[in-house]
């Protein structure tokens, strides 16, 4: 157990800039998700942290220790890869035996015949067997010791996998994409598994995954990588409610926040050309954009800020997403509805939308969140 | 009769013209010298009592032999006796065709030596091979390096050089280094095998990345990767290039024939078929087709075995 410290971390590939300074404070025992689209950079900066890659600049440090120059094996990290990288001429029981094997025995004594012969080799022996049978309790895979991998379903290399990370009690677990080759029920249980795992050890995780749902479920904190940057690394929930950058805003949440332009004329702000009898300073930017999660849109008779059309609706029996078409298809906004607000949002139906002002989040235009804009807005908008 | 008839036909003729040889080779071995001059006897030959024309040279009767054997035969004048060990003796050297082609096999040339000197370099050959072969395809298909492209380019250009254009210079330099006549010379030259280097890199490349980033992960060094976790996994990949290479050392005639000049000792079982070359007096072909079949059986009795690991093989199935 050991909190991590990344510091300035940057790589290039040839010519290409991968990682363009990462920096990134964990906390012992604590749960931090790396997420982002693919190519952002987020398994290069774990396979960076879990030693396999060189960076070319920067340092990782592990319970204040600078492991920058070590070799993965002397880190004492776990990884948990994808493919889950099971050895398939092993057992399960031996699988999950090779990291105390090659810690633990030396040369000489993982020689076949001879091996068995050398002092403390019986004793050694019998603790690795205590070990793996307490890390395969613990994962439930107990009556599949003896099978080879390719014999296991993919939950079940899955768990061998983490069995594997868990037996040699590391000072961090490193997972890159455990549950995407899991079918999706499979993925929702182990996913509710591996937090309570992490919530029993107590350890360390890092966990990359392009899947925001669970970065969103899993995590203490939440990086959101992007070009090779963190965007923002915080809570889950201010992730969602309370994005830097329009870019995190786009990426969490699904459906995906609606990005409507916003404009200013003198003082006043206007969406599509109708003010919104928000009033800013003079010296705002011309041009913003305006972020509205589709549950801080609803539907409305009187005075609506928007108008449009229904184009699409999706039911999921818990809640509806509807489409509306705004401004003759100039644009499309998402709207979270109940089932009882079904029947108005029929194909085609002409609807008002209203929002919540609190919930608006402001942009500049190259993506910057603008609270201070919002402040001047919000408080407008309340005395009005 | 079916459309496919005629693929059927040409591949039955295929076999024909590669099963035929197989065929005289066993037949013949099993045949009296009479019958395979003549032609006769179909494939087993009629296993007729035959007699052995040098065994009753041998063992000519000489005047001691008359002497000791005069008690035996009461009131018979020497030419009578010498008559009746004569008979005896013809006898005592006649046998069925086929243990006198097998037991001819093994008395006329060491033929177990030569089989064990098969078996001392075709083995040490392959594992030399594979020592040097396994580390160098890890190296070339997983591991980053400069120059590495070249290195691999070179390993294709050397599987154009034909053996045979090289034979002259190795020879010469072996004789150099007084390395002719010594199993050394027999084994050495074949000990890098770019075919083996190449054949094991195309399959290293699809061993998954995340497999050796593990083995890293759990503390394996790189030599540790090779043979712990590469080797294992290919097992498919080195009894196909086993085959190949057992199957040539084994059957080699021309670079023993170079390098094993006088010492008999050193000769692999190909140079033992020369044993049974008739220099004057006509050719031992019932002794030297048993000979062959001899010397091909281990090869088959292996590809039989090996075939089914062949099939079965460690899939990387348990990586997805």
């Amino acid at each position: 157990m050991a909190n991590l410290k990344v510091t300035s971390v940057t790589k290039q590939f040839g010519e290409t800039p991968v990682l363009k300074g990462i920096t990134l404070d964990i906390a012992d025992g604590e749960f931090v998700s790396l997420v982002g689209p693919s190519g952002c950079g987020k398994s290069t900066l774990l396979r960076i942290i879990a030693g396999l890659e060189a960076p070319t600049g920067g340092t990782v440090a592990i319970g204040d220790m600078d492991v920058t120059g070590m070799q993965a094996a002397d880190r004492n990290l776990s990884m948990v890869f994808q493919s889950y990288a099971l050895y398939p001429h092993l057992s399960v029981a031996e699988n999950i035996a090779v990291p105390l094997r090659m810690r633990e025995v030396t040369g000489l004594q993982r020689l076949p015949v001879i091996g068995g012969l050398m002092p403390g080799a019986r004793g050694q022996k019998q603790s690795i067997a205590t070990s793996v049978a307490r890390a395969a309790d613990r994962l439930e895979i107990g009556g599949l010791l003896n099978r080879k991998p390719g014999q296991l379903s993919g939950g079940q290399r899955q768990r061998v996998a983490l069995g594997r990370a868990l037996v040699r009690d590391p000072a961090a677990f490193l997972l890159d994409e455990p549950l995407s080759n899991l079918d999706a029920k499979l993925r929702v249980q182990t996913r509710a598994e591996i937090a309570e795992l992490h919530r029993a050890l107590n350890a360390t995780f890092i966990y990359v995954t392009h899947d925001q749902v669970e970065a969103m479920t899993m995590s203490d904190r939440i990086a959101v990588m992007m070009g090779g940057e963190i965007l923002q690394c915080a809570a889950p929930e201010i992730i969602y409610e309370d994005p830097d950058d329009i870019r995190v805003a786009e990426f969490i949440g699904s459906p995906k926040i609606n990005i409507l332009p916003l404009e200013r004329y003198g003082s006043d702000l206007s969406l599509f050309g109708r003010s919104l009898d928000w009033h800013v300073t003079q010296d705002s930017p011309q041009v913003m954009q305006l972020g509205l999660r589709p549950e801080a849109l609803h539907l409305t008779q009187s005075a609506p800020r928007l108008r449009g059309r229904v184009a699409h609706f999706e039911n999921l029996g818990s809640e509806v997403f509807a489409q509306i078409a705004l401004e003759d298809d100039a644009m499309r906004v998402t709207l979270r509805a109940t089932p009882a607000e079904r029947q108005m949002l029929g194909l085609g139906a002409e609807v008002g939308l209203a929002f919540d002002t609190r919930s608006a989040m402001a942009f500049d235009a190259d993506g910057k969140r603008l609270r201070k804009i919002e402040a001047m807005a919000g408080v407008t908008s309340e005395v009005a | 009769m079916t459309r496919g008839w005629w693929k059927h036909m040409v591949l039955i003729l295929g076999a024909i013209i590669v099963l035929a040889p197989f065929y005289m080779m066993l037949s013949y071995s099993l045949k009296s010298p009479g019958e395979i001059d003549r032609g006769v006897g179909g494939f087993f030959g009629r296993q007729e009592m035959m007699v052995d024309p040098r065994c009753v040279a041998l063992r000519q009767p000489d005047r001691a032999d008359i002497d000791a054997a005069r008690a035996r035969f009461p009131g018979q004048d020497d030419a009578g006796i010498q008559a009746a060990l004569q008979a005896e003796t013809e006898t005592a050297c006649s046998m069925r065709p086929v243990v006198f082609n097998y037991t001819k096999a093994f008395t006329e040339a060491p033929l177990m030596r030569y089989l064990l000197n098969g078996v001392i370099v075709t083995v040490s050959i392959f594992l030399i091979q594979i020592v040097v072969a396994l580390p160098a395809a890890y190296a070339l298909a997983k591991l980053r390096f400069w120059g590495r492209e070249a290195v691999f380019g070179l390993v294709l250009f050397c599987l154009l050089i034909p053996v045979h254009a090289i034979a002259l210079p190795l020879y010469i330099m072996l004789a150099k280094l007084g390395l002719t006549n010594t199993y050394a010379a027999l084994v050495v030259p074949w000990t890098i095998s770019v075919f083996g280097i190449f054949l094991m890199r195309q399959f290293f490349m699809t061993v998954p990345d995340d497999l050796i980033d593990a083995a890293r992960m759990d503390g394996m060094s790189e030599l540790a990767i090779v043979w712990r976790v590469m080797l294992p996994t290919a097992i498919p990949a080195l009894l196909a290039f086993a085959i190949f290479s057992i199957v040539a050392h084994w059957n080699d005639y021309f670079w023993p024939r170079i390098v094993v000049t006088g010492n008999r000792d050193l000769f692999t079982p190909p140079l033992g078929l020369r044993e049974f070359k008739g220099d004057g007096d006509g050719s031992f072909f019932g002794p030297m087709m048993a000979t062959a079949t001899i010397i091909v059986t281990p090869l088959i009795v292996a590809f039989l075995i090996a075939q089914r690991r062949f099939i079965e093989g460690i899939t990387l199935s348990g990586m997805k």
